[in-house]
């Protein structure tokens, strides 16, 4: 097993350098001149040339993933100007390893602009993570349990309801009527528990989390319902049954352990996915997120800051599937890795 | 034993179902799985039921074992066991019964058996739900000594172990400790060994037998193979369509069958006295239809010996009379089903 | 660069998005638009004043930015340079530079060459220090570190100051300190440029931009502070910095002496920014009008989406005032040489029909001319006067036909596309040309647009279109930088100039304006400009966009003029409780 998950990190990482490498080909191969966005206007090809070399885009693309690459382990330092380190140290941004980049828009370390989203996208990540999974699997459940009742045709009807929707309409919906019409709810804002406690943490994040916890609740409800219908049908639960264990027994130990198995590992890929960013939710909630940030960096040719999140999200997504292979060989005791 | 079920009233039997009926609901119409059927058990005897499936054998089963409440499945007649007709007891009472009093064996051990507990924990669940109070060292040295009744070696190890860590015949061994791990005293074994090799399927049977004797459990064995239960049960009652056809005692079913469709079953069994491989044959045709069943009598579509003008088997219903010793469900004459089973199916060995 | 919509380069990558019209430089239109109560004297102090806002600010650094809208909220709030322009005042009035750290306006010699301010007494950064000449001395010469600080207006100090740029390369790398050291110099508090050309009009340019305002050396750590707000103003930055993608919240800056301006009223207590929010959500809010959001502002036009919901109350707090902002049609001059082809194209553009795709007349008002109504010396283009809002393709036929090519004559118009608005005017644009006997390829490009139009040899395209808002209130800072081919046209490049113009007889006229004494002459000379540029159609003026603005209904002494480019001046505005 020990051996299974070093052997499943390492080709984890040769993925996300691959990820990286890939995400800068794709910039540089673009037809779009990001130099021309910071040179401002009035830009002359003069200027244009200097900001080309300030962003570091007048070297090509594979000795600029080389230096990336190298930030990682080693750490770097923006610009890379020997004299102007020598007459003006003080305008040298020192990024120790592992450096992700400096970005010339932000005029920050890449890593230091992740360090300060990524607790935003994480919160409402979670906090959609906890609402989904309680309201999803719970009703999943309840309508399992009464297949074919209008109780069950009203959870899967209402959940095929807002699975129909796009995010970016239940968000708006939920901020024009619940914040802003009816008053309801307080205008959503995130507010860091360092700065605001858990209580307004949890009001801010209350909107963005309903939203992407609707969307993912309508599939964890069709999900849930599915395999606990498929378990009912399972021999072992008529054995359970004929052994004359109580129907909370039967359901909680027998029907759920099976039911749930699956549900897990979607869930953790799920939340992976979520903890990189949500680009929409994070959107129209102003939540300042790895996800509005990556937009933001991609519409303003933020490389470093694009590639740093790109790189991050892929961390969270492979590192969820390693997570989600192994609780599975904890969870089935079938499953089992050399 | 005199008659199939003694008169009404009478009875002392451990198991007594009457008139049972039971139905599903479906888009196509009402699936009539089990149309009445009629039988006795008592304390200590074997009744195996056989049939082919979608008889109605696995069904009758399960309304035993009350695993139709909470289905759309309704269930008609009485089921007394133990003086008790478990149809009309609550849910509650029902459920303390189930593993306790009445106990039953699946098919397939390793889809019956949860694959993420252990098979001790799973047996010891079976216990503790009925031993509310036993400690836990000694739940779990019953059940050890259980598997090891079951002939489990090295049960101590094996408490621990997952039910894929086991063979196909264990995996039943230990399934049997499981449903005799409460000492009940009617055991229903669906289809024990039909999942398993030919050579562990005996091994299951006999141990079957030498722990209902230990416990002086009733057995039904459900099953669709008659050479399974020719040897070990008392009684054997053969059912088509969700009705019984023939009901006997073990020699007079095995032996001097009546019933075509058991004769039909008899061939398509292979036999060592049997050498000629031409003469294992199945019942040609399908099971029939259980929402619209065939009229008259219900086999007559499949067969061989129908008469439809002078004996109207296409027409009349015949009779299972359960007063008689060995009631056969058929509108041939007794003495002409005796000739023609002498005559075409006891073939002598050559 | 002019007001560009740009697709993301990272389209492959699933993310996309279109960035706004970028708000650059001073310059203004007709009237100021003001609401709540408006007596300077009566505005109440106190309360805070909420900025909700789409596009994030690439620069809170003074010698950085390039945004009007920025750079007023920065100059209103925080930077204190040497002239300001006068708060909430409306039309020209607006306009007229008035010292600010600066005793009075200053003063020229040798012909505009030689400017001198003196310094002010009194005026502190928010550590307790004084704004020294110095400070302004240090300030000025980042301007030349153009290699650490990128996306500034310097190309104006260094236009001005050649030899000085080409020595000199900023206060980091200190190669050429003794040039710069003599052409800009501190003799106590009196600060002197020695420019090498006549800057007539330097007081409105430092007005405008930011590029002289002064700076701490002591602060200075080239681009790491690039969000740092070092502040000599009313207000101070909580955090002393501006988090990008969120904004920042200003408070009062205890050092700040109002006795020292007479200028900006400062009256709330508090601004919070916030940016980001999509232009939806910001109308939503308020719309709505609720809690905070009562004493929000913002800078994003209504959608026209929403047009149908401004009515009653929330009409009354909506301002629709036309904008800094011109965009205009030009033929491509490597292909479209025959003047009566292009006569024809002028006379037969549908400009009522493309503003109607826009979303009517209350997101554009036609334009008259390329230069924007309210800067000094605007004039109507006397050679578009004829031409109807919707066109003339009758009178359009007619000068094609005598221009004697073949009918159709095929033209391919390249313009951004990839929305349906632009689409739709597009297609407006194709209907009117059509009718006038042009055979009109619709070209809608993305990515690549301005490497199609910015390359001076590629003729895929006759017509395409731009816009542009002045960096500074003068002339100065639009038609040249627009048709001057001889800083526009490199072998690469055509820079702004996407019709690749080059008239030797109209650059005569850009030098005679920029050497002129007075800004009257140079005034008379820019108009003279203009109607050449008009006759010889190397441009089409098309609209003006509209600023559409809604705000709280707490909000007092709102004021939108051209002093702040039309948006809404933080200067006058406050608070009513």
């Amino acid at each position: 097993m020990f051996a299974y998950i070093v052997r499943r990190v390492a080709a984890g990482m040769v993925m996300i350098l691959a990820m990286s490498l890939v995400t800068m080909l794709l910039f540089f191969a673009s037809p779009a001149d990001p130099a021309r966005y910071t040179c401002g206007k009035n830009c002359t090809p003069q200027l244009l040339e200097q900001n080309r070399k300030a962003l570091g885009y007048d070297q090509p693309v594979l000795s600029y993933w080389v230096d990336f690459t190298k930030g990682i382990f080693v750490g770097s330092e923006f610009p890379k100007d020997p004299a102007l380190k020598k007459s003006a140290p003080e305008t040298i941004a020192d990024c120790p390893a592992p450096c992700l980049g400096y970005s010339p828009q932000s005029s920050r370390p890449v890593r230091d602009i992740i360090v300060e989203k990524l607790p935003v996208s994480a919160s409402l990540a979670i906090a959609a993570f906890i609402m989904w999974m309680i309201a999803g699997v719970g009703l999943g459940i309840v309508a399992a349990l009464r297949k074919g009742s209008i109780v069950d045709r009203a959870i899967v009807g209402s959940a095929l309801v807002f699975y129909a929707f796009p995010t970016f309409f239940i968000g708006l919906g939920l901020y024009v009527f619940l914040a802003l019409k009816w008053g309801i709810v307080p205008v959503p804002a995130y507010t860091s528990i360092a700065d605001g406690g858990v209580g307004l943490w949890l009001q801010g994040l209350f909107l963005p989390a309903l939203t992407l916890a609707l969307v993912y609740i309508a599939g964890y409800i069709r999900l849930t319902r599915a395999f606990v219908l498929e378990v009912k049908g399972e021999d072992y639960l008529r054995t359970a049954q004929a052994k004359g264990l109580t129907s909370g027994r039967i359901l909680f130990k027998h029907t759920l352990r099976g039911a749930l198995t699956p549900i897990a590992t979607v869930a953790g890929l799920d939340l992976g996915g979520l903890l990189g960013g949500t680009i929409i939710t994070e959107q129209v909630f102003n939540y300042d997120g790895l996800g509005r940030t990556a937009v933001m960096a991609a519409t303003t040719y933020d490389l470093p800051v694009t590639v740093g999140i790109v790189l991050v999200a892929a961390t969270f997504v492979i590192t969820a599937n390693i997570v989600v292979d192994v609780l599975y060989a904890v969870i089935d005791p079938r499953v089992k890795y050399s | 034993m005199s008659t199939w079920v003694p008169t009404e009233g009478t009875s002392d039997a451990l198991l007594s179902v009457r008139d049972l009926k039971v139905t599903f609901p479906t888009e196509d119409g009402l699936v009539k799985a089990v149309n009445g059927l009629t039988f006795d058990l008592n304390a200590g005897e074997t009744l195996g039921i056989v049939g082919e499936s979608g008889s109605g054998k696995s069904v009758t089963s399960q309304a035993i074992m009350g695993l139709h409440r909470g289905t759309r499945a309704k269930v008609e007649g009485s089921i007394d066991f133990d003086g008790k007709n478990l149809l009309k007891l609550e849910d509650e009472e029902l459920r303390v019964m189930r593993g306790r009093d009445i106990a039953m064996i699946f098919q397939d051990p390793l889809s019956a058996l949860h694959p993420y507990y252990t098979v001790g924990n799973q047996i010891i669940e079976a216990y503790k739900v009925h031993h509310g109070s036993a400690s836990k060292a000694a739940v779990r040295a019953h059940v050890i000594d259980m598997l090891e009744r079951v002939g489990i070696p090295n049960p101590q190890k094996r408490i621990d172990q997952y039910p894929h860590e086991f063979s196909g015949g264990m995996r039943q061994r230990a399934m049997i400790a499981m449903a005799l791990v409460n000492s009940p005293r009617l055991v229903i074994a669906d289809e024990p060994t039909t999942a398993l090799d030919v050579t562990v399927q005996a091994q299951i049977l006999d141990l079957l037998i030498d722990l209902q004797k230990d416990i002086n459990a009733a057995i039904i064995i459900i099953t669709h193979d008659l050479g399974v239960v020719a040897e070990m049960a008392d009684k054997i009652m053969v059912m088509y369509g969700g009705k019984a056809v023939e009901g006997g005692t073990a020699d007079q079913t095995f032996y001097s069958p009546e019933h075509p469709y058991t004769w039909g079953l008899l061939q398509s069994m292979p036999r060592i006295d049997r050498e000629r491989l031409d003469r294992l044959r199945p019942i040609p045709g399908n099971p029939p239809s259980l929402i619209s069943p065939p009229s008259g009598c219900a086999f007559h579509t499949r067969c061989a010996y129908r008469d439809d003008e002078n004996l109207g088997c296409s027409t009349i219903v015949p009779e299972f009379d359960v007063q008689d010793w060995h009631p056969v469900r058929c509108l041939i004459p007794a003495p002409k089903r005796k000739a023609i089973f002498d005559t075409e199916i006891r073939t002598p060995s050559s | 660069m002019s007001s560009r919509k740009r697709t993301t380069a990272l389209a492959a990558l699933g993310v996309a998005s279109v960035l706004g019209v970028s708000a650059c430089g001073g310059g203004g239109t007709t009237g100021g638009t003001t609401s709540g109560s408006n007596a300077a004297g009566g505005a109440q102090k106190g309360g805070t004043i909420y900025m909700l806002t789409k596009r994030p600010a690439e620069h809170m650094d003074p010698q950085r930015t390039y945004i009007g809208r920025d750079i007023f909220n920065q100059q209103r709030l925080v930077y204190r340079g040497l002239l300001q322009f006068p708060a909430g005042k409306s039309g020209a009035d607006a306009i007229v530079p008035i010292p600010d750290v600066a005793t009075d306006t200053g003063k020229s010699e040798d012909g505009g060459k030689k400017w001198t301010f003196t310094i002010k007494d009194g005026v502190k950064w928010e550590d307790g220090k004084p704004t020294t000449c110095e400070d302004f001395k240090y300030g000025f010469s980042r301007n030349f570190a153009t290699d650490v600080l990128t996306g500034g207006p310097s190309i104006y100090p260094l236009n001005f100051m050649p030899s000085v740029a080409k020595a000199y390369k900023g206060p980091y790398l200190k190669t050429g300190q003794d040039v710069y050291d003599k052409a800009v110099t501190c003799n106590g508090n009196v600060l002197t440029f020695n420019f090498e050309k006549p800057w007539a009009d330097f007081p409105m340019a430092i007005a405008g931009l930011n590029f002289a305002a002064p700076f701490r050396q002591d602060k200075d750590q080239g681009d790491k502070n690039n969000f740092v707000i070092f502040s000599n103003g009313p207000y101070k930055a909580e955090g002393g910095k501006w988090t990008k993608g969120t904004g920042a919240t200003f408070v009062r800056n205890d050092q700040y002496d109002p006795k020292t301006d007479g200028n900006r009223q400062a009256n709330p207590d508090k601004f919070v920014f916030t940016e980001g929010l999509t232009n939806e959500i910001i109308t939503q809010r308020l719309i709505a009008d609720g809690g905070n959001d009562k004493y929000a502002i913002t800078d994003r036009s209504i959608p026209p989406a929403f047009y149908n919901q401004i009515t009653g109350d929330v009409a009354k707090r909506a301002t629709n005032v036309p904008s800094p902002y011109t965009f205009y049609i030009l033929p491509n001059f490597n292909k479209m040489k025959n003047l009566k082809v292009r006569q024809a194209l002028a006379m037969s553009t549908d400009r009522a029909g493309y503003i109607n795709a826009l979303g009517g007349a209350k997101a554009a008002t036609l334009a008259k001319s390329l230069v924007a109504p309210d800067l000094p010396g605007y004039k109507e283009n006397p050679a578009f006067s004829s031409m109807p809002p919707s066109g003339d393709p009758v009178a359009a036929k007619k000068l094609l036909q005598e221009a004697g090519v073949a009918m159709p004559y095929p033209i391919t118009y390249t313009y951004q596309g990839g929305t349906p608005t632009s689409d739709n005017a597009a297609a407006a644009l194709k209907s009117g040309w059509d009718k006038a006997g042009f055979s009109v390829k619709l070209a809608p490009l993305t990515d690549t647009y301005y490497d199609v139009i910015q390359n001076p040899s590629n003729n895929s395209f006759d017509v395409t279109e731009g816009g542009w808002g002045a960096d500074y209130p003068s002339i100065f800072t639009v038609l040249p930088a627009l048709f001057d081919s001889r800083i526009n046209l490199t072998g690469k490049s055509n820079g702004q100039d996407y019709g690749n113009y080059k008239n030797p007889d109209a650059e005569k006229i850009m030098d005679e304006a920029a050497a002129a004494p007075t800004a009257d002459a140079a005034n008379a000379k820019w108009q003279e400009l203009d109607a050449f540029l008009g006759k010889d159609v190397a441009y089409i003026p098309n609209y003006i966009q509209n600023f559409y603005f809604l705000h709280g209904s707490g909000v007092g002494n709102y004021n939108q003029n051209p002093a702040v480019s039309q948006f809404p001046d933080l200067g006058v505005i406050s608070v009513n409780k």
